[in-house]
């Protein structure tokens, strides 16, 4: 902080030929650069998160008129709902179970990619395409191979384990959840597997070499290596992975729509579902408050340990 | 390069079972539901629930498409898509550039800055939209394809700014340095010699803003409804599967999907700073 060097780009002085508005603003350029911008961001980010805060503390309901100063009320409505505790429970749940496996998986196809082959660059391309995917179609590709009679997974389950089976994807007890995983797994492993790949070819291959001359088993390599080499790597992947996993919405909208009953609500679902076919909008809002507060202490949690391991 | 580096007996691998079968697994598992999707897509509804289910149509028909893209208004939403997504994608490139430049030329507003744009990308949309979406009914903008433009810019900015920080990070700045000696403004250093030099980082980041746009769904659903409605949203129309439509819907999807796919396997070589918003150079 102290010795902040300032290069020869910041030192420049504004050439003489311009006009007083052009020094001007080659004096202030580089806020001038910032400044539209960020001014989007709060007109759209942080003005309607500051309106939220006070449409949570008032009535704001298209059933209820009137706009009365009601405290925490719409706070503790969402405390106090069973369908709120246990959509927060799911999304961890969910959340967490999803990226676990993706993480897994997608280190094991990293691993199984690391080195070329022929056919990789094609392979490759189609690893990363559920990538490029509206989580909207990922739910609906999977509703057309799960949802009866018209899927062919039950049919093919039949004909591989020899016993009729029978099973409601989306509508039982474990399997909706496993659906929902199943399709989040599909589209985010690529994910895992694109960063985890570039973490484990950015590793000196004279790493490896060296290990195999002291006759090292590929086995204890991994651990001695590759795993420390690529702990940040993991991390950051992990880290970005998660706070989008805990937003999860689009494929529950389309696969389940939350039911049956409110069996596959989470967070943002339940929220939306508060805000936007029960208009209590501001008891959503309020909620949306609790949610962020949440995640905002997941994120310190994870980039403070992010920005320490990281110097990538 | 290891000309000279001694002759080492190599362990010679048998063919790696594990590693053919997993990548295999995966390869299936990753394109046996496009596939499906496909199938539905083409197949005639006398089809649907034969067991065992038709594998290969034998006769392919396109009236999916046809009824996907003007019975459920799949066009409309098509047109609309590719007005928001371009739009936003070419305001976020724009925006995204200048704040890069700034923060990595310049320092500007020093870490807090840089990191307060990185944080609204892990703001939770349900937080963020309740409130726009009232604030957009109160001043007409609810249900406009400038309303939405507007909040896909805000939403793309983030990864722009970041991924053309790390690009500008990664440019020597000798030339413009050179441009400011030689009595060039600060605005001529960048854009006459900055952005040309850059340009392949803007379109790396401007093709991921526009897949981001593209498939963006929950703002869609809650700030438009009969107008500005994207491509995403009308799938709406196939929850539920009251009637047979499974092909509009796999139709539609297949719609959909073939432009960003086709965009993001194009700039694969920029995937891994894309989904790090730079952190990592793939």
């Amino acid at each position: 902080m102290t010795t902040q060097t300032i290069t020869r780009m910041q030192a420049a002085g504004p050439p003489r030929r311009l006009s007083r508005f052009g020094q001007w603003a080659d004096r202030h350029f580089k806020w001038l650069l910032v400044a539209p911008a960020v001014l989007l961001i709060l007109a759209l980010s942080i003005y309607p998160l500051l309106f939220s805060l006070v449409v949570s503390f008032i009535n704001y309901d298209f059933q209820v008129p009137g706009h009365a100063f009601v405290g925490l009320k719409n706070f503790e409505r969402v405390v106090f709902d069973p369908v709120a505790r246990w959509s927060l429970f799911l999304t961890a749940w969910l959340s967490a179970i999803s990226v676990a496996i993706e993480f897994v998986l997608g280190l094991l196809v990293a691993l199984t990619m690391v080195k070329s082959f022929p056919g990789r660059g094609v392979i490759m391309s189609i690893l990363i395409v559920p990538l490029f995917i509206s989580p909207v179609i990922v739910g609906q590709a999977w509703t057309l191979l799960l949802q009866r009679p018209f899927g062919p997974t039950n049919y093919l389950l039949t004909q591989l384990l020899g016993q009729e089976v029978t099973i409601g994807w989306m509508t039982e007890r474990p399997w909706l959840y496993i659906s929902l995983i199943v399709a989040d797994v599909w589209q985010w492993t690529p994910f895992m597997f694109v960063i985890l790949l570039a973490g484990l070819t950015a590793i000196p291959p004279n790493l490896y070499e060296a290990a195999e001359l002291d006759g090292v088993s590929a086995w204890q390599a991994f651990w001695a290596i590759t795993l420390p080499h690529l702990a940040p790597m993991m991390l950051l992947a992990l880290t970005f992975r998660l706070l989008d996993a805990i937003r999860m919405f689009d494929t529950i909208f389309i696969m389940t729509g939350g039911g049956p009953g409110t069996q596959t609500y989470t967070a943002s679902y339940y929220l939306y579902t508060v805000g936007f076919t029960q208009f209590h909008l501001s008891q959503a809002t309020a909620g949306s408050w609790l949610f962020l507060i949440f995640t905002a202490f997941v994120v310190t949690l994870l980039v403070r340990r992010l920005l320490k391991t990281e110097p990538v | 390069m290891a000309t000279t580096a001694p002759v080492r007996r190599r362990k010679r691998r048998s063919v790696p079972i594990g590693r053919i079968l997993l990548l295999g697994f995966f390869l299936i598992f990753v394109l046996w539901p496009l596939y499906w999707m496909f199938n539905t897509s083409i197949k005639p509804s006398d089809d649907y629930l034969t067991v065992p289910p038709v594998w290969f149509p034998a006769h392919p028909t396109l009236v999916h498409y046809e009824a996907a893209l003007f019975t459920y208004r799949g066009l409309d939403g098509l047109i609309n898509s590719l007005i928001i997504s371009l739009s936003a994608t070419v305001l976020s490139a724009l925006l995204g550039t200048l704040m890069a430049y700034s923060l990595a030329r310049y320092d500007t507003g020093g870490k807090h800055l840089s990191f307060w744009v990185l944080s609204q990308r892990f703001l939770p949309p349900i937080g963020i939209v309740l409130p726009v979406f009232l604030i957009y009914r109160q001043v007409g903008l609810y249900d406009t394809h400038v309303g939405l433009i507007i909040a896909y810019t805000v939403f793309t900015l983030p990864v722009s700014v970041w991924m053309m920080f790390a690009y500008f990070r990664g440019m020597p700045k000798s030339m413009e340095e050179a441009a400011l000696v030689d009595g060039c403004t600060r605005w001529e250093a960048f854009w006459r010699v900055a952005v040309p030099l850059a340009a392949p980082g803007i379109v790396a980041a401007a093709v991921f803003a526009f897949i981001a746009c593209w498939t963006e769904f929950f703002f869609a659903l809650i700030l438009t409804s009969r107008t500005a409605f994207t491509l995403p949203t009308v799938f709406r129309a196939f929850i539920g599967f009251q009637g047979a439509q499974y092909g509009e819907a796999a139709a539609l999807a297949i719609v959909s999907l073939v432009p960003s796919i086709a965009l993001g396997v194009l700039a694969q070589r920029h995937l891994v700073r894309g989904l790090t918003l730079g952190a990592v150079r793939g």
